[in-house]
């Protein structure tokens, strides 16, 4: 057993490595995260996840639901740390996953990847605890300058792969289902079929999806005309927070050198703060911080963005068409806020025209501006992905040990 | 509600003298000194609701404070003369001290009776029962015999108790009077005794109950040392965790935990350390998981009130100190205490940062007079890197607190001709093996050296970032004896700091061990910082030492991390927008091998490249014409390989253009300096022989050139808000970026539309800017929008954003008008240039614009 594989064990049994141990991880983890540029590309299949926040045994819980790592293939799309009371061991075993796995685990940055958020809101709190000094806060904030900003997932299929082994494929052959809403033991709880072109996955369904979870949407559109199946739908973008007016492109985000505390302003801070808005199209997001671009979408060939930072209390919510879907993986936040989490699932396509080996480069850069005119005169946006919502709850209570802090061990005052 | 008014008991008109205070950042800040009432106010159409008004003590007319007692307050008096609650319409929580526990009593009755009216318990549910007999009615409240074949009735009984706030009081007063908790406390080891679980949870809740019960009399009593064991004894079996059992006793049992390294003489006072560290424990461990926030704030508020009267007395306790300080006076004997000594200090300065700026300035006062400098220093030396730690984070605390406290210290030194702490830190830094002590004093010496706000406005945004926080505005008078200080320090000590990088000179390969390569990290650092912050003393000392060449030999060294630290060092010369270092790099011919790693990186996507990319970026942006000419006549195959990218085929281009026109030198002089670059104040051109900078022919028609064309543009551009094409949103959708490909193909058509995007960019860099002077408001903004994700705090702070986006913008107050300036810019494009593809493509933005698909506000420009 390698140490990695041994400081693997030890994380997932919760308890934290020596702090020689981090700053050699973290050095590994520079080494492999300087090579990713600042929008990760990502074949799909992958499973998109969205805040932890330190909620170690809830982590555990998404990885018995989600498939354990490297089986499935994971993105992560930021806020690890602050609030739980775990987030040094949810952090580092993301990290060490990253450095034993790194096709398989992808981890972009949140806005509490950063010294000043984490300093208030508890991760540097619980570094100087578990290790009576700020170092490891310190080695692990250098690895939150090198994260990437966003992921760019290829190749995800419209059509979906059975939940779990009891249901067989060709139940899925014939349905075109758009989103399927499992519950944690892989049952399916709730289904939307695509409906045709003109009024792809409305806010209805989402609405639907997000409130009873029963039944789908009402108009119960046809399936059929709405694009056959298996061909490759756009790219998905995921960020944490949002888009930014200063990025129009998807390769405006490699001009970023992204080693930095996150800014106050500009287009990095928006990735990692904004919300998208409650008014359609451009406009000052409800906390302030950024914008919201649903033109983007067709401009870069998107089918969808992903992002997290906003709390949903029934693990994800899609808006705007369903072209926006907030993901959020902390059930139960902050131990006390009674909500569900989720992860979504894209399944690969059938076609391996769908697989292009794509660089990040090429997503609207040389055709993305003139390719969104053309597609606007043809009226046909891109189908969104077959998405699976896998549902669930915080980790039951005896699964782990009380959640605490670990207490400060001496005192002089 | 109004019926009941009569009942309540006429409020005192005594003003009451109190301190009202506000948490802010975990922090409690002081709004004043004034005096309180409390009373029924009147309001439109003749009601009135219950208000607590505290007006100011040195301005009368100024209200400190105007509250509204209101359903949702959850007012909680604490010890005898604090009243605490959270702010209903913001979630501030607030405490008011009153000078005299009368006074505390007086205003808590009136809160205490319109509360009760708010929640009539389960008795007072009749709004005409006066308020006395309602609390009589409660008063009367009793629990069975605290034993263990009535521990269901009680369990029961206090949780329908503890539903209302009437009853909860009535609740209080019973587990108070009666010393329930004692009585409670033997049950749990009987129950252990009898290995009865189900009891044992019970006991649990019941306790769980009594402590949410969030009365500070309560908690108090049960960290006590009499209650203590026994309560967290009980919370060790928690019926939500039926498998487990936590040993709270155990760990707080154990007395070792408690270090004294001086004895603390007044038993109230240590009872207070016992009792704080007992409640942090019940905060963080034993409830952390099921605290409400007002029990949250009751822990939280009498652990500050512990930590003030414990600092209070150690800051004024003369013998206590003196003592304290002499354990480092005695010679070589009993390291393990001198050690203790420096992580106490540690401790006492880690509370103090909690303290009101005025106690922790008395704190550090008092520890400085006692010769703390010598224990930093005596710390900072040390052989146990704990040790270290210490003394660096006293260190840093106290720089933190107040840098001029230190600075001065420094002087005195200098003056006493002692090799100043700065000197001192310079050798720790080069030698110390320990990254978190190596980072903090980097840290300190930067804000030693900090010469106050940079007199320069362009301030590189990015860099600046990471050390907002420390780097809060200061006095932006030059002080006689900083620039002394800073004269001294460059005439010999930056010699010394950065002699790794100098030495690089004689070095032939660039191999480093992991301790060399971050100490070029740190010290890259914080060269970048005195460049922003020493503008003549810095660049003279660059220029002295050759620095830009030495930077620019680690543009080879194998760590990629060392590379792009070196890059954004150059990167951070550039963005000075200063003639000297652009000229100095040209100069130096360090941007070829970055051109280098790029070639070498691409077509990789990587933060290197990224990095490099910006770094082009910024260059054709800034049209820094001095570094593209540099480039393409320098770099030309290079530049040629890479032109798959745009940047590299712009700048090309704009090289190439600049040969076909021609124009006086004069006109270009004028457009440049006034129109376009907005030149900082400092003028470059005193630095020596290089300050005139030669025109190249071709440049000046190139200049030419955009200067027709922004004359056309100014035309067709005249109904937008702004003149001459500089709508600060023109960026939002850079259309060129998308259609260059077939554009640029007709180079003559091409300038027009560079320049429109170029002016916008250079606002955009001041709106970053703008934001970039009160960086400690923002941050404090974006730590205020992560509260809960409060609605009505996130409009409040878009009102804030939307504010500083309209000054900033200074055109432009809407989204609205900044698309509109897109498509503005958009089409003046094509108006100006004129060729058949830019037809083509406005009509296909006309075609955009008249879509559903795009926003609808483009249509007025359509």
């Amino acid at each position: 057993m390698s140490d990695l594989d041994k400081a693997i064990a030890q994380l997932r049994a919760c308890r934290p490595i020596p702090e020689a141990q981090v700053r050699e991880l973290c050095h590994k983890a520079r080494e492999l995260l300087i090579e990713e540029g600042n929008v990760v590309t990502v074949a799909a299949p992958v499973t998109i996840c969205g805040d932890i926040h330190g909620q170690f045994h809830d982590l555990m819980e998404l990885f018995r639901v989600g498939g354990d790592p490297p089986d499935t293939n994971y993105l992560f799309m930021g806020d690890f740390v602050d609030r739980g009371f775990y987030s040094l061991e949810s952090f580092l075993l993301l990290l060490c996953l990253k450095v034993r796995y790194p096709d398989r685990m992808t981890l972009i940055r949140g806005n509490h990847e950063s010294r000043q958020i984490t300093t208030v809101y508890g991760f540097y709190d619980e570094c100087v605890r578990k290790y009576g000094s700020a170092n490891v806060w310190r080695y692990c904030c250098d690895v939150f300058d090198y994260l990437a900003l966003g992921a760019i997932v290829l190749g995800a299929s419209n059509t979906l792969s059975p939940p779990n082994e009891h249901i067989s494929s060709e139940d899925y052959a014939d349905a075109d289902i758009e989103i399927e809403v499992c519950n944690a033991d892989g049952d399916i709880m709730s289904r939307f079929q695509r409906r045709d072109n003109e009024q792809r996955s409305p806010n209805g369904a989402a609405a639907a999806a997000a409130g009873s979870k029963t039944g789908p949407p009402g108009s119960g559109a046809s399936g059929s005309s709405g694009g056959s199946s298996g061909n490759p739908t756009g790219a998905v973008l995921c960020v944490h927070g949002g888009l930014s007016p200063l990025i129009d492109t998807v390769d405006k985000i490699r001009l970023l050198d992204r080693k930095q505390e996150v800014p106050h302003e500009g287009a990095m801070c928006d990735l990692l703060w904004s919300d998208p808005d409650e008014i359609d199209g451009w406009g000052l997001s409800p906390r302030g911080a950024g914008f919201l671009l649903g033109l983007i979408l067709s401009r870069n060939d998107l089918s969808l963005i992903a992002r997290a930072h906003q709390l949903v209390m029934e693990g994800f919510k899609e808006m705007f068409d369903a072209s926006i879907v907030t993901v959020w993986s902390a059930p139960n936040y902050c131990y006390r806020c009674g909500n569900v989490a989720a992860v979504l699932e894209l399944s690969e396509g059938g076609g391996g025209e769908s697989i292009l080996a794509r660089s990040n480069g090429d997503v609207g850069r040389s055709d993305g501006g003139m390719r969104g005119v053309m597609m606007e005169s043809e009226g046909a946006p891109k189908n969104g992905p077959a998405r699976r919502y896998r549902v669930f709850q915080a980790a039951p209570q005896d699964s782990r040990g009380m959640p605490a802090k670990k207490p400060v061990a001496d005192y002089f005052l | 509600m109004a019926a009941a008014q009569p009942q309540v008991p006429h409020p005192s008109t005594d003003r009451k003298r109190v301190k009202v205070y506000e948490l802010r950042n975990n922090d409690w800040f002081d709004r004043g000194t004034g005096f309180c009432t409390a009373g029924w106010h009147p309001i439109e159409d003749s009601q009135r609701e219950p208000r607590v008004i505290v007006e100011s003590e040195d301005q009368p007319e100024r209200v400190l404070l105007e509250t509204r007692i209101c359903k949702e307050d959850g007012f909680h008096k604490q010890q005898e003369t604090l009243i605490v609650w959270t702010e209903p319409s913001n979630g501030v929580d607030m405490a008011l001290s009153f000078q005299e526990a009368e006074g505390c009593t007086m205003i808590w009755r009136f809160i205490h009776s319109v509360q009760q009216q708010f929640n009539p318990g389960a008795a007072a549910g009749d709004d005409t029962l006066s308020d006395d007999l309602a609390m009589d009615m409660h008063n009367s409240v009793a629990l069975p015999e605290a034993a263990l074949g009535n521990l269901t009735i009680i369990e029961d009984s206090m949780r329908a108790l503890s539903t209302t706030a009437a009853s909860r009081d009535a609740l209080t007063k019973f587990v108070l009077n009666e010393g329930y908790i004692l009585k409670l406390i033997p049950l749990v080891e009987q129950a252990e005794d009898f290995e009865s679980l189900n009891d044992l949870h019970r006991l649990c809740n019941i306790m769980k109950t009594v402590i949410l019960l969030n009365d500070t009399s309560i908690i108090e009593h049960a960290v006590s040392d009499e209650c203590v064991i026994g309560v967290v004894g009980a919370l060790e079996y928690d019926p939500d965790f039926p498998s487990h059992k936590a040993n709270h006793r155990q760990w707080l049992k154990d007395s070792g935990r408690y270090k004294e390294v001086v004895r603390i003489e007044d038993a109230s006072i240590l009872r207070k350390v016992h009792q704080t560290y007992r409640l942090l424990y019940l905060k963080d461990v034993v409830l952390a998981r099921i605290l409400d926030d007002n029990t949250f704030s009751v822990l939280n508020s009498l652990i500050f009130f512990n930590q003030v009267d414990i600092v209070q007395h150690i800051q004024a306790n003369q013998a206590f100190l003196g003592e304290l300080f002499d354990i480092f006076k005695t010679q070589g004997q009993d390291s393990r205490r001198k050690k203790e000594a420096v992580l106490f200090i540690q401790q006492c300065c880690s509370i103090a940062k909690n303290l009101q700026p005025p106690a922790r300035q008395t704190l550090y006062n008092n520890f400085i007079s006692h010769g703390l400098l010598q224990v930093i220093n005596f710390g900072l030396r040390h052989n146990d890197v704990a040790v270290r730690v210490g003394a660096t984070d006293i260190l840093v605390s106290m720089i933190d607190h107040d840098p001029q406290m230190i600075r001065r210290t420094i002087y005195h030194q200098i003056q006493e001709k002692q090799p100043p702490l700065t000197d001192s830190l310079i050798d720790l830094l080069l030698i110390e093996v320990d990254l978190g002590v190596k980072s903090q004093i980097s840290d300190a010496l930067k804000v030693l050296l900090d010469q106050g706000p940079p007199s320069q406005p362009e301030v590189y945004a990015k860099a600046n970032g990471e050390h907002a926080v420390r780097l809060q505005p200061r006095m932006p008078t030059a002080d006689p004896q900083q620039e002394q200080f800073l004269d001294l320090f460059y005439d010999r000590s930056a010699v010394k700091l950065f002699q790794p990088l100098i030495q690089l000179k004689d070095r032939a390969t660039m191999d480093f061990t992991v301790q060399q390569a971050s100490m070029f990290t740190y010290l890259i650092e914080i060269l970048c910082f005195f460049i922003r912050q020493h503008h003549h003393r810095s660049k003279f000392f660059v220029l002295n030492n050759d620095i830009v060449k030495r930077v620019g030999q680690l543009l080879v060294c194998r760590e990629k991390y060392l590379k792009l630290v070196a890059i954004r060092f150059l990167r951070q010369l550039i963005g000075l927008q200063d003639e000297f270092y652009v000229k100095h790099i040209s100069e130096k011919k360090v941007i070829g091998p970055i051109l280098e790693v790029l070639v070498q990186t691409m077509p990789r996507d990587n933060l290197l490249s990224s990095a490099c990319l910006e770094f082009f970026e910024h260059i054709k942006k800034e049209n820094i014409k001095e570094l593209m000419k540099y480039l393409v006549e320098n770099h030309r195959d290079q530049l040629q390989k890479l032109a798959y990218v745009e940047i590299f085929r712009d700048i090309i281009l704009k090289y190439d253009q600049t040969r076909g026109f021609s124009v006086s030198l004069d006109y270009f002089m004028e457009a440049e300096d006034d129109v376009r670059r907005k030149r900082p104040n400092v003028n470059p051109r005193t630095g020596g022989p290089m300050e005139y900078v030669t025109m190249d022919p071709a440049e000046e028609e190139y200049w030419n050139t955009s200067d027709d064309e922004d004359e056309q543009q100014a035309k067709v551009g005249s109904r937008t808000v702004s003149a001459n094409g500089m709508s600060p949103g023109t960026k939002l959708v850079d259309y060129g970026s998308d259609e260059d490909g077939d554009d640029h193909v007709e180079a003559g058509a091409l300038s027009a539309e560079d320049e429109g995007r170029l002016a916008p960019d250079k606002m955009d860099e001041e709106m970053s800017k703008s934001g970039e002077v009160a960086p400690p408001e923002r941050l404090s903004e974006k730590r205020r929008r992560e509260e809960d994700e409060e609605e009505d705090l996130g409009k409040l702070i878009q009102h804030k954003r939307r504010n500083s986006s309209s000054t900033s913008a200074n055109s432009s107050n809407s989204p609205v008008f900044i698309r509109k300036g897109k498509n503005g810019a958009m089409r003046r494009d094509s108006g100006g240039g004129g060729g058949p593809k830019k037809i083509a493509i406005t009509l296909g933005s006309s075609i955009k614009a008249g879509n559903g698909q795009t926003n609808s506000k483009s249509e007025d420009e359509a």
